[in-house]
């Protein structure tokens, strides 16, 4: 029996779903037409879609029949959207730019393809050397590859800045780091943009801290490693950095601690290439005096540690259509579209191919120009760069990074000895608990 | 009511000072989105741009999918407010003016929706749409967005139809209308400013969603603003703020067009003979 | 109420099951929809939260109510817990006071009044995401506009942390939330204030009642029902709320902010536990189910009397 009288407000309502039946019916009629690829990527930015775009229209172009849809993602969204995917078997065919943290918790759950037929097909020798050493997860065996590499700790300096307060060098140790800051702190500017926030950029920079002490967070057996005095050392230094960090760093994230440089508000900054398309568009007046160096260690025998999240490409187990994802996946590395999607960032996203590198095509790009002995240094720090799922050559690829840095653990240890001014012993070792019940989980 | 000249000035002073503290965000986005670039984080901040530029909008407008976005918006939360408020209308009326056993039952287990974050039922919900052959469509989240929206329009419904008078309907129905004849024609005038409101709140519901979309849509074809917005200009690393200004300006305009219209409505009075002290 | 149609049948017995059939059948489509959307999911969760669940593959092994032994023994849940409680009361009273008062002052004669009532109901219109990330703009130490408003007036010397340490994190968020949500009171209120009959005003003035007495003894009863229904939505929806405590302060400093929702997402995208995040939702849900229950249970005594 049916609701009797359907006034107009029920007619309207049927209507009203007709309407949206309509708009969503082509979305799922025309996925059988022909072999249809979905790409995702969190990485969306209206610059690097046209660089997107231009990698598809010659994929289809070179595969007829072939069609590439691009999704986008984003960095918040894609550990539920890929959860979702994955419960449902809705995969996508091929997932760029993810951290590699993510791929090697994919891939310790059985849910990735290996990588090797494609690396294959992009030409091994054409990566700098040790490249995809960390995706290596299973010996012989590739989860992905990177699509491109970040030096996410650059030290970037204010040459300007450095000369009015007669700083000639360039800091190589904390305590050089620390004199110069005190030095050039003053008049509304700060000396570092560090953040001291609840966050994930909080986490994955102390991480860097850590080993410019000349320690690690996880032994190469993963088994944990904080209480040492290396870790000590480095959350003291962190401390004693905060009276020269403004006074928001309590939360800052990347966004903030980017602008606070770019803006001017401090003299050196801590972040990867984004720096010079952002003072291009936004402060142009510092851009003569910016420069970007490796950042400090304790002393100067303790090697520089480069983090480089290494954005990926990978390609999920059950995802259709194999042949064809994998030729797509190898076919971002061509060139022509892979040099437009790095000018879509330059100097941020850093080529994973050292031909690329080398060629004057990718080096005909004005920021990369005017800036080539940064983007240059960039490269070849980012390349040897590690990540806490690959904390050195030596260490065993840890699947449970992404967790550790999600569960604020480390962000929080910072938080509690510098803020809240708990006694160190006491943050180490409850940090220490806390990491070694998430690996054991 | 009369009050003196200086009163009144003082009171229309002091309201809108209370307005432009309210809308002051509002007032910085738009002013924001119509600054270069190199304008946006002098130190000290200025107010008043030094120019004026609509290069963002047209970028915005002309390089990026954002109309595709304002299109399934403005289609999904249409659909999902003409689907909620013409079912609580209905289940609302129901509630109040008829007698039936696990009445009060009901209406508090309809609530039940609300007691759950989004975030667990996420992933059931688009396993269902998976099931139902709708996923990463706009009608996915019709329903999804329907399954939050309709308890709280039943509830806001029903609290405005307890305060319609039981009298004007009994006259109705004296007068030998049908059930259905007088809800057309006596309470639904009467709740007409109800009705008005729950369609603004459950519009303005749909229309700022963003987990739902998040997961639940995937293409570009169907997605709605929020996550457009969101996944093209903000990411982990990098926020273009202009850009997302300009979005944001642009996103919050057809909501004030749409609620300077329905103002009328809201504050209609009602016929003759209405409501009785 | 003597209902009377047509027919001869007469009143009674049959016309009161007709009248209920009809009833029943109008709230049909609510029940169905409610059934068929929300029932799957809900027990779902209820399921989950008895397993361990690797989220990626909502795969894991049945552990029973450990999860749930788990949270009783976690302080960070205990600290959640309350500090969810104090945002939903502080952010709620705020909400309900501001959308009176700004109603109130929306319903007199203004200057181009309709202006002034889109305006104030903008920051309900604007997205969350969007409000905080220009409300992070505006606390911000650096170039936020903000601080140096308050420093050009002599209110501060230093720029203030708005967000990074306490109390002027929870502050923060509670300011936030109150003036995102309260323009939802206005407009019930504003609505339900439309139809107070003016001679009931009248009759007031005219026994000498001055304006605060005529708001407490004719405004508030007859804005009573729609308060009612208004403080249980919004204590829910703000018990409920994510993105704005997750994008202003993401739970810190330390977890001084943090509520029980970012520890569910936490615990299910971050740690990829969907079985504890399963579990926190649940005691969310036993709580406002509580709530719910002895909220309309005292109203409806208050109703009786």
């Amino acid at each position: 029996m049916s609701i009797l009288t359907k006034g107009d407000l029920t007619r309207r309502a049927l209507g009203g779903l007709a309407a949206a039946a309509a708009v969503a019916a082509p979305g799922v009629a025309s996925a059988q037409a022909r072999t249809t690829l979905r790409w995702w990527s969190p990485q969306t930015a209206p610059a690097q879609r046209e660089a997107y775009n231009f990698q598809i229209r010659t994929f289809e172009e070179a595969n007829p029949g072939v069609r590439v849809v691009f999704e986008a993602t984003s960095d918040e969204g894609y550990p539920a959207q890929m959860a979702a995917a994955f419960a449902s078997g809705q995969v996508p065919s091929v997932v760029t730019h993810l951290p590699s943290f993510a791929v090697s918790n994919y891939w310790q759950a059985g849910l990735l393809e290996p990588f090797n037929d494609v690396i294959d097909m992009i030409g091994p020798q054409n990566f700098y050397d040790g490249a995809n050493r960390v995706y290596e997860i299973t010996p012989g065996q590739y989860a992905g590859t990177g699509i491109g590499n970040s030096a996410a700790n650059a030290m970037w300096l204010r040459r300007d800045l450095m000369e009015r307060a007669g700083i000639s060098a360039t800091p190589r140790t904390w305590d050089q780091l620390r004199d110069a800051c005190r030095r050039m702190q003053g008049g509304g500017v700060f000396g570092v943009p560090l953040p001291y926030g609840r966050n994930s950029m909080t986490s994955l920079v102390f991480i860097c801290f850590v080993h410019g002490a000349g320690g690690q967070i996880f032994t190469p057996d993963l088994q944990v490693a904080v209480n040492s005095d290396a870790f000590r050392n480095s959350l003291e230094f962190y401390k004693s950095m905060r009276e020269f960090a403004p006074p928001g760093a309590t939360s800052y994230s990347w966004g903030e601690s980017l602008t606070a440089f770019v803006s001017g508000a401090t003299a050196t900054g801590i972040y990867t290439g984004r720096v010079l398309a952002n003072v291009a568009a936004q402060n142009p007046r510092i851009a003569p005096f910016i420069t970007a160096h490796e950042y400090p260690t304790v002393s100067a025998s303790v090697p520089h540690w480069t983090f480089n999240d290494f954005p990926s490409v990978m390609i999920p187990k059950v995802a259709p259509n194999m042949p064809m994802a994998k030729r797509f996946a190898a076919h971002l590395f061509r060139a022509d579209g892979y040099i437009r999607q790095l000018h879509a960032a330059p100097g941020h996203v850093l080529p994973v191919l050292k031909t690329i590198s080398a060629m004057p095509e990718y080096q005909a790009n004005p920021i990369i120009q005017a800036n080539r002995a940064a983007v240059d240094l960039m490269s070849t720090m980012a390349a040897s760069g590690h990540n806490l799922g690959w904390e050195s050559p030596r260490h065993r690829p840890n699947t449970k990074a992404g967790q550790v840095i999600a569960s604020h653990a480390i962000s929080e240890a910072v938080q509690r000895f510098v803020i809240n001014n708990e006694p160190i012993a006491q943050v180490v070792s409850t940090t220490a608990q806390r990491l070694e019940t998430l690996m054991r989980a | 009511m009369k009050r003196s000249i200086l009163g009144g000035i003082a009171f229309n002073l002091l309201a809108w000072t209370v307005v432009f503290i309210v809308a002051f965000p509002l007032v910085w986005m738009v002013i924001t989105s119509v600054k270069p670039q190199f304008e946006l984080f002098r130190i000290p901040p200025t107010f008043w741009p030094e120019q004026i530029t609509f290069e963002h909008y047209t970028r915005l407008l002309f390089e990026t999918p954002f109309l595709t976005y304002m299109r399934n918006s403005l289609v999904l939360s249409s659909a999902t407010t003409v689907l909620v408020v013409g079912v609580a209308t209905l289940g609302a009326h129901s509630l109040v003016r008829f007698r039936y056993r696990g009445r009060e039952v009901l209406a508090q287990l309809v609530l039940f929706t609300y007691l759950l974050p989004s975030v667990v039922l996420l992933l059931p919900l688009y396993l269902m749409m998976v099931w139902l052959g709708v996923a990463n469509s706009l009608f996915s989240l019709v329903i999804a967005y329907t399954s939050f929206a309709l308890p709280y329009a039943l509830w806001l419904l029903r609290s405005f139809m307890q305060g319609i008078p039981e009298d004007l309907e009994s006259a109705a129905l004296v007068d030998g209308a049908t059930r259905m004849e007088a809800f057309f024609d006596v309470i639904l005038p009467q709740a007409l400013p109800g009705i008005i409101s729950t369609c603004l709140f459950t519009f303005i519901l749909s229309w700022n969603e963003y987990l739902y979309a998040l997961v639940l849509v995937n293409t570009d074809a169907a997605r709605p603003l929020t996550t457009g917005v969101m996944s093209m200009l903000v990411s982990a690393f990098n926020i273009e703020w202009s850009l997302l200004m300009a979005a944001s300006v642009m996103m919050s305009i057809p909501l004030i067009i749409i609620f300077a219209f329905l103002q009328k409505f809201l504050t209609r009075g009602f016929g003759a003979g209405g409501v009785k002290g | 109420m003597a209902a009377q149609h047509g027919t001869a049948a007469g009143r009674g017995n049959p016309l009161d099951r007709k009248d209920a059939l009809l009833g029943v059948m109008l709230i049909a489509p609510t029940v169905l929809i409610f059934c068929a959307v929300i029932v799957y999911p809900l027990v779902s969760a209820l399921y989950l939260s008895l397993f361990r669940i690797y989220t990626p593959t909502l795969q894991g092994n049945f552990v029973g109510f450990a999860n749930y032994a788990e949270l009783a023994g976690s302080p960070e849940f205990w600290r959640s817990l309350l500090n969810t409680a104090v945002w939903t009361v502080l952010t709620l009273t705020l909400q309900i006071v501001f959308g009176i008062a700004a109603a109130l002052m929306l319903n007199q004669a203004m200057l181009f009044r309709s202006l002034a009532r889109s305006l104030i109901l903008f920051p309900y219109f604007v997205s969350t995401v969007v409000a905080v990330l220009v409300w992070r703009w505006l606390f911000n130490d650096l170039y936020g506009i903000l601080n140096h408003a308050a420093m050009w007036a002599g209110i501060l010397d230093m720029p203030l942390d708005w967000l990074g340490s306490m109390p002027n994190s929870m502050i923060s968020i509670v300011l936030v939330g109150a003036w995102k949500y309260f323009p939802f009171v206005v407009i019930a209120v504003l609505a339900r204030l439309q139809t107070i009959p003016e001679p009931l005003y009248e009759a007031a003035r005219i026994d000498g009642a001055g304006a605060w007495s005529r708001f407490t003894d004719v405004t508030l009863p007859q804005l009573r029902e729609v308060l009612v229904v208004v403080v249980l939505l919004r204590a829910i929806w703000d018990f409920k709320e994510f993105d704005l405590i997750y994008l202003l302060t993401g739970g810190g400093p330390v977890i001084a902010t943090q509520t029980l929702p970012l520890m569910v997402y936490k615990e299910a995208f971050g740690l990829n536990e969907m079985g504890r995040a399963s579990a926190v939702a649940v005691v969310m849900m036993l709580v406002m189910l509580v709530f719910m229950l002895l909220y309309l249970r005292v109203n409806r005594a208050q109703d009786q009397r």
